[in-house]
């Protein structure tokens, strides 16, 4: 709910979150300018490795998954924001979703896009990923070496789980954006004013419509949660169905995973929004009790994923197997694993949930940032101990193999370009589509009113059941 | 701020009535808006008289105690406290009526915090599950009798797979573990769960004080002291609530996790499952919420409190009990996909024992009651929008809850020798005899007892919070049907 704001007319709410698209920000070469070059450099570097091998890399025997699988992890966790709260808050009829939703989901799709990448540069040779998934019995090569696809394996189930809820996600946000796309397609003319017809699907905005598109949000939604919860689940079960690694091996891998997911995702949703706020001049509609509103769910969520790891870490003590010890030893009291450790818990607990209890500091933009990005830095490194410091001590009898692992300039060079990616995608997107969905915005102030209690009035709405 | 509080449930009423019931585009009997005077006295004068379907509950309930009290001296006599084993399924009764009666005052606790209003009635049914914490603690008693030490205490002939400190949560075991930490932690819990439900039940005590007559008069004018309603009183109770709420949750999920552990994880050799203590937990939750709305729907039905619970709570607390039926089942599988895609034999053996050979009947049934038959049935709206569809697949997740604590409790007990490092057989299923089931229906049959000798010394309705919420909902004219106006504040 939103506390004692005007109502705002719909003709200002359409100008005001279609300024993105109707009009071009300064900024806006510039930034995709620089971001550009970033991927750029990014790909090029991809494309250094593809033609020199894996040698140009950190990556040697036994650590043979780096920042590659850990910046994959990261992404898809970044990805569980817009299930969490475009379809969760939507079934729960939480008001304050409104204004969130949108970003949520293209960040979504974005990251999803972006994760996918990861695993596919880090086979070293991309083309040759279909044989994971697909016999083609006219390629010669692979068939006639009997290699066939390992349905047993959770690197082919991964694929499957993620493309699965790439589509849906893909899917869930055309569908909330059928109404928007009228708006703009009755405001553009041109080339634009064709594509936006052809995407808005003959919109009109009669009952039947309006029913139908309800109906459909909410049958997605309900039916996007177990892809939601399947994805990050598959993803952990890469690393807990490898019994040979010790610490990977745990039971409760995949709740754990989920959970840091939406901690990690709902917690970049925050950061973006306020950047969106400030950018564009949303005040109307990304206001501080939203941001309050996302700050307290964090709260929560964060206290369950710290469960979670407590759980995770106690449980590998509990079995007191030397091999595993030994990676707990890594983990806690070796350099620099230490370090990465206390600053990883740090960061994506006790300094963001210390942030995030005084309301005054929730409503404060600039520490809501601090802390959103603390998150994400924490949850970077979570994966990144997870993996490496397992693969470390992977086999008793390779000590001559041991490395320390040391990510090479190729390896930064394709994470920065990651993150550009998904910055470089989502200002591009705002100008073609409203990051705030302008129909949600006017259903609320539609359903909006106020219950007088004594000399207060309480925000209120209506509601079907 | 009388006068609009009444003209708003007057106004909410009269459409409710006009439109045969129910109003605009809601469902026959969904909200109701009970008149806040009438309330008051209506609950003074349910708790003056005793009706005779709860003279006969209590006669019932103790009885079913006694027999409880017969089954445990007959086997205290017959195998002493030395052994676990002969103590299974009296683990399992503990572990079952804990998870329940310790759970259910979250449902307060939680929607509480998420402000939803439709929790309102739910909150003082739930809260009363405090009173039974002092029967918890009493049949905790003998559980520190029978749990063996952490130490070996056969170290100079210890076996090439024993250990000399066996597996637990306590490792080399802090002072006192595990025995005095589980009782403080279960005291810890009752005495918590005690504040909230003074806490909460204060304003309506206060209320209550001066019309109560006799023991429930006197008790009234103790407990409520000098509560007049001030702002500041108002404002200091709801602050007392969030932040005994947040401290009892977190207590719970820590109290489970050492229960959990310490009676059923750490009792199977070579067990380690870290997402047993969650799964523990969820289960509590899950039938918890069950239990509380099997009540408000023994009380709705039988009870004459139609006026104040109205369809919302069943179909509200539907959706969530549908999310933990989902989770419950999403956490099984993450536990069993990783130890059988693992292949270990020593983790074979362990999903054997718990949950094919030796307890897969118990298993199966488990998964029916607290999985398929509730999803299947909340799956449908109209069944979650019934009065009677929620508290059905609760009672099918409660009866899975007795199923669970058999398979993991009974498996804990019976699962040989404490100290090996590994289960390298899997041992056979133990069935049980009658004092097993006096024992089991005693303990059940207690901790209603004390439900429902709580519910004769204060209502099971949360007068004040239900008086707040009919300020917060109404319903009104929109376009062309009435529907729910809901406030929250801020």
């Amino acid at each position: 709910m939103q506390e004692g704001r005007t109502p705002i007319p719909y003709r200002q709410i359409n100008s005001e979150l279609l300024v993105s698209i109707l009009r071009s920000p300064k900024w806006f070469a510039i930034a995709t300018i620089i971001l550009g070059l970033i991927v750029l450099g990014g790909f090029s570097a991809a494309g250094y490795l593809v033609n020199k091998g894996f040698g140009v890399t950190g990556l040697n025997r036994p650590v043979m998954w780096g920042f590659f699988i850990t910046n994959f992890v990261f992404w898809i966790g970044i990805s569980h924001a817009g299930v969490m709260l475009s379809a969760i808050l939507r079934l729960s009829k939480a008001e304050w979703r409104r204004p969130a939703t949108r970003a949520a989901e293209i960040l979504t799709v974005f990251s999803l896009m972006t994760a996918m990448m990861m695993p596919l540069i880090h086979t070293g040779r991309p083309w040759r990923t279909i044989y994971w998934i697909y016999t083609i019995p006219f390629m010669p090569y692979d068939y006639a070496r009997g290699i066939w696809p390992n349905v047993r394996s959770p690197l082919v189930w991964d694929p499957s789980a993620v493309y699965t809820y790439l589509t849906s996600s893909i899917l869930f946000v055309l569908v909330a954006l059928i109404p928007d796309f009228a708006v703009l397609r009755d405001r553009t003319t041109g080339m634009s004013h064709r594509i936006y017809t052809i995407l808005a699907m003959g919109w009109r905005g009669n009952p039947r419509q309006w029913k139908l598109q309800i109906i459909a949000g909410v049958l997605l939604s309900a039916l996007i949660l177990p892809v939601f919860v399947s994805v990050h689940s598959i993803v952990s079960w890469d690393f807990g169905m490898a019994v040979s690694v010790k610490t990977w091996h745990s039971t409760i891998f995949a709740p754990y995973f989920v959970v840091g997911a939406v901690h990690s995702g709902v917690s970049a949703v925050a950061f973006v929004m306020i950047i969106l706020r400030y950018i564009y001049g949303w005040q109307n509609y990304i206001r501080p009790e939203h941001i309050d509103a996302l700050g307290r769910l964090l709260i929560v969520v964060a206290t369950g994923w710290f469960y979670f790891f407590v759980m995770e870490i106690l449980f590998g003590f509990y079995g007191r197997e030397a091999d595993e010890l030994a990676v707990r030893d890594l983990q806690f009291m070796q350099n620099p694993w230490n370090i990465w450790m206390m600053v990883f818990v740090f960061t994506t607990y006790f300094l963001p949930v210390a942030l995030w209890l005084p309301r005054a500091f929730r409503r404060n933009l600039w520490i809501m940032s601090t802390a959103c990005i603390s998150v994400n830095i924490g949850m970077w490194l979570e994966r990144f101990i997870i993996i490496v410091p397992g693969l470390q001590n992977k086999q008793v009898f390779t000590f001559s193999w041991y490395t320390v692992y040391t990510p090479s300039a190729v390896e930064w060079a394709i994470i920065g370009a990651t993150f550009a990616l998904v910055s470089l995608l989502m200002i591009v997107i705002a100008r073609v589509l409203p990051l705030i969905p302008l129909y949600d915005i006017k259903e609320y102030e539609v359903l909006r009113t106020e219950v007088k209690i004594g000399r207060v009035s309480v925000p209120a709405v209506y509601r079907e059941d | 701020m009388a006068a609009t509080e009444s003209e708003h449930i007057h106004h909410g009423q009269a459409h409710a009535e006009e439109h045969g019931g129910h109003s605009g585009g809601h469902y026959p009997g969904m909200w109701v808006f009970p008149n806040p005077r009438q309330m008051t006295r209506d609950m003074a004068a349910r708790l003056s008289s005793m009706p005779g379907m709860m003279t006969l509950g209590l006669l019932l309930t103790f009885g079913l105690l006694v027999l409880g009290i017969v089954g445990f001296v007959a086997r205290a006599a017959a195998d002493g406290f030395d052994d676990r084993a002969p103590w299974g399924y009296y683990m399992a009764t503990f572990s079952f009526v804990f998870m329940i009666t310790s759970g259910a005052p979250v449902a307060a606790v939680a929607f509480r915090f998420t402000k939803s209003h439709w929790r309102r009635p739910l909150s003082r049914v739930s809260e009363l599950f405090a009173v039974v914490g002092i029967f918890n603690i009493i049949t905790f008693i003998p559980m520190m009798l029978i749990l063996p030490p952490i130490l070996n205490p056969d170290t100079s002939h210890i076996g090439a797979h024993e250990l000399e400190i066996r597996r637990t949560i306590w490792f080399e075991g802090p002072i006192g573990a595990p025995h005095a930490w589980d009782l403080a932690g279960i005291v810890g819990l009752a005495v918590t769960s005690l504040f909230i439900l003074w806490l909460s039940a204060v304003p309506d005590m206060a209320e209550a004080r001066n019309t109560a007559g006799g023991f429930r008069g006197w008790l009234y004018r103790l407990l409520a002291g000098h509560w007049y309603g001030t702002k500041r009183q108002w404002n200091a109770q709801k602050a007392g609530l969030a932040l005994l709420g947040a401290f009892y949750f977190m207590l719970l999920v820590f109290v489970q996790f050492i229960i959990s552990s310490d009676y059923a994880q750490s009792m199977i050799p070579g067990y380690k499952d870290a997402i047993f203590p969650v799964f523990y937990t969820l289960t509590g939750f899950q039938c918890a919420l069950g239990m509380c709305l099997i009540i408000l729907y023994v009380m709705r039905r039988w009870g004459g409190y139609g006026e104040y619970y109205g369809k919302s709570v069943f179909w509200a607390a539907s959706k969530v009990l549908l999310g933990l039926t989902l989770l419950w089942a999403y956490h099984l599988f993450s536990f069993f996909i990783t130890y059988w895609y693992g292949r270990l034999f020593l983790e074979q053996n362990v999903i054997k024992y718990l949950m094919g050979d030796s307890y897969g009947g118990v298993f199966t049934a488990n998964v029916a009651l607290s999985f398929v038959i509730p999803f299947l049935l909340l799956l449908w709206n109209p069944v979650r929008r019934s009065a009677w569809g929620p508290p059905l697949a609760g009672l099918s997740a409660i009866l899975g809850a007795l199923m669970f604590s058999v398979r993991m409790f009974v498996g804990g007990a019976n699962s040989g020798n404490v100290y090996a490092a590994f289960l390298d057989y899997v041992p056979a299923p133990v069935y049980p005899d009658i004092w097993d089931i006096f024992m089991v229906i005693g303990g059940i049959g207690g901790a209603a007892f004390v439900y429902l000798v709580a519910t004769r010394i204060l209502p099971v309705l949360s007068v004040w919070e239900v008086k707040e919420g009919a300020l917060y909902q109404r319903m009104s004219r929109f376009i062309k049907g009435d529907y729910l106006v809901l406030a929250k504040p801020e």
